[in-house]
């Protein structure tokens, strides 16, 4: 199904939906920069913005995750499992951003299935904003993730300048237009057709970024990236963890206690496989001590053909954020072109 | 859906010493007595809280033909297990699992069985040959074969003599290192391989140990006429969720906590970092 919403509309729905529970969307942040928070007026929404170096993530994986509550009466422990079910909105997300989430969704789907998350995903409503101008950084026509979606939004919208296309992907949804019913028109064959123009106008419209996965993907599947080449790159890498950080399909976590108004909360937090003490055991033995196999690890996981077949998608959404972040240059288009062209780029 | 993090409170009804630095916790399940809910496998292992330091893997040691109390044994090696050592009877802990895939004990039934261990490696094999042993006409030859550092380091020292004194048991135990009262074998856990009769072609190998050990056992195992699938360890990483979610144990696409951390040595040679 297909909708037009007129631009002045979007104030009058927004109010609805903040009333119905938080509203995630772009905003313009305290220095000028953008960020993914709660929106506490219609009117902080941007609708013209480079995509936030931190994707959505923290909404539905947060950073420190709690899970259980430990409380101590006398000598005797309880525990209790902490769910958030508050309802929310993530609004004007971007495409690479909606099939992050829907890539987490998947692997915590995978039994055991994991409730803390997914009960944050069930009162999770994305409301996508298709990107008709790809990002600068962005290689999402590589990764199949962008810049307009087919699938894995509640709803996805496209500016067509006096009005957003509105187009319904599942009864969530629907259930999010219908907070402000009158607001939504059936579709003009125009629209659709403008949408479709759109659409094709922004895939010529890409930078220079490229990630060719095919021959990586059978390079680094069968073992054939020489050691040397691993051993170079990681020489490059900070060990930083901010590509793990600022990836929308990175999930790795510790699970720690944390002390917290006087009790003990058990938390996931997000780790990253760069870390040395990723691996680390009790006994000081590390199976990944050397820098170059914990590059070579995340690689395999991102970019394999045995996580491919298990998670139907390479482990990128081809956002660019790791560029952006990354000081050593190691991030996913030059690890790719390394392993395809078998030498670092210096 | 049942929370995949939350633990069963458990309170330790034994704690007993097996070296200066390595104890077998005896853990019952506060809220369910009798342990019933709880249905595993020998080589399995579960995730032990220490409430407000948080959770490791551990073994589990005592076998499933013996319900109710569950047994672990570990070594004092980390901030965790240094808080664990600190705790005793009554004291409660968390506890999650089983996780893993275990020791398939069906399809050992009919075959010789031939122990292999170093050190606190005995701990997840003492719960398989508790279970073979009480199951003991299924089987058929059994020999356990173990070595430590020092007689100080030998662990379930009273059972190695209940295991020693039976006519259904051969039991060897040998030391690296021997001390003035120590009257066994001196020299590396290979050493007893010479002194025991095998039969590769109905003898499943099950080795667990350190690293080290481990490569030299199966060396000598696979020279002897052991084939790669009756040569069957259990691997050990930085477990932390159990669930094959967290990624630290990971080798390759596949993950100790839920793949493993049983392989035979065929699945093993072909785990790809």
């Amino acid at each position: 199904m297909v909708f037009t919403l007129p631009r002045e509309g979007t104030t009058k729905w927004l109010e609805k939906l903040l009333e119905a529970g938080e509203v995630i969307a772009p905003v313009r942040g305290p220095c000028g920069d953008v960020i993914f928070s709660a929106l506490r007026s219609p009117s902080q929404v941007l609708w013209d913005f480079e995509n936030p170096l931190h994707p959505p993530k923290q909404f539905v994986l947060p950073q420190t995750d709690p899970l259980v509550k430990i409380k101590l009466n006398g000598q005797r422990h309880e525990v209790e499992a902490i769910y958030d079910d508050a309802p929310r909105t993530l609004f004007n997300v971007r495409s690479c951003d909606v099939t992050g989430i829907a890539f987490l969704t998947r692997m915590h789907e995978a039994e055991p299935a994991d409730a803390s998350y997914l009960r944050r995903v069930h009162n999770l409503t994305i409301i996508s904003l298709a990107c008709t101008t790809p990002c600068p950084a962005g290689f999402c026509v590589c990764t199949d993730s962008g810049p307009f979606l087919g699938t894995g939004y509640d709803l996805q919208l496209t500016d067509l300048g006096g009005t957003f296309l509105v187009e319904v992907g599942s009864k969530k949804g629907e259930a999010a237009m219908a907070k402000a019913p009158d607001l939504f028109r059936r579709v003009s064959d125009d629209a659709v057709t403008q949408r479709k123009a759109l659409e094709a106008a922004a895939r010529t419209r890409f930078g220079p970024e490229t990630c060719h996965f095919g021959s990586a993907m059978r390079r680094i599947s069968t073992g054939r990236v020489p050691d040397a080449l691993w051993e170079k790159m990681a020489g490059w890498c900070l060990e930083c963890g901010g590509c793990n950080f600022v990836c929308p399909t990175c999930y790795c976590f510790s699970v720690k206690d944390l002390r917290q108004n006087g009790t003990w909360v058990r938390c996931r937090m997000w780790d990253s496989c760069q870390y040395a003490a990723f691996t680390l055991e009790a006994s000081g033995h590390n199976p990944r001590a050397q820098h170059k196999e914990r590059m070579k690890r995340r690689f395999f996981h991102k970019v394999s053909a045995q996580y491919y077949s298990r998670d139907a998608a390479v482990g990128c959404v081809g956002c660019g954020r790791c560029i952006k972040t990354c000081l050593g240059s190691t991030h996913m288009p030059a690890v790719v072109a390394a392993i395809r062209k078998g030498k670092w780029h210096e | 859906m049942n929370d995949v993090f939350l633990p069963d409170i458990a309170c330790l009804e034994k704690v007993r010493d097996e070296t200066p630095d390595t104890k077998t916790f005896t853990l019952r399940f506060r809220d369910h007595p009798n342990g019933n809910h709880f249905h595993f496998l020998p080589g399995q292992f579960l995730e032990l809280s220490v409430f407000g330091c948080g959770e490791a893997p551990f073994c589990i040691a005592s076998s499933p033909t013996r319900p109710g109390v569950l047994e672990t044994t570990v070594r004092r090696t980390g901030q965790l297990t240094d808080q664990l050592h600190k705790l005793g009877n009554g004291d409660e802990v968390g506890i999650r699992g089983p996780f893993g895939n275990g020791f398939d004990v069906q399809a050992a039934r009919g075959k010789d069985m031939l122990f292999v261990a170093g050190g606190i490696g005995l701990p997840p094999l003492r719960s398989l040959i508790w279970n073979i042993l009480d199951e003991r006409d299924c089987f058929g030859k059994v020999t356990i074969l173990y070595g430590a550092r020092t007689p100080h380091d030998l662990v379930y020292k009273d059972e190695l003599e209940v295991w020693g004194k039976r006519s259904d048991v051969e039991l060897l135990v040998t030391v690296d290192v021997a001390e003035p009262n120590w009257t066994g074998n001196v020299g590396v856990v290979p050493i007893l391989f010479s002194k025991v009769s095998l039969h590769p072609e109905s003898t499943l190998a099950y080795v667990c140990g350190p690293p080290i050990m481990i490569r030299f056992v199966v060396r000598d195992l696979l020279k002897r006429g052991f084939k790669e699938e009756t040569v069957i360890s259990t691997l050990e990483r930085m477990m932390q969720c159990g669930i094959g979610k967290c990624n630290h144990c990971a080798i390759g696409h596949r993950y100790i906590c839920r793949d493993g951390p049983v392989f035979n040595y065929r699945e093993i040679a072909e785990l790809v970092e």
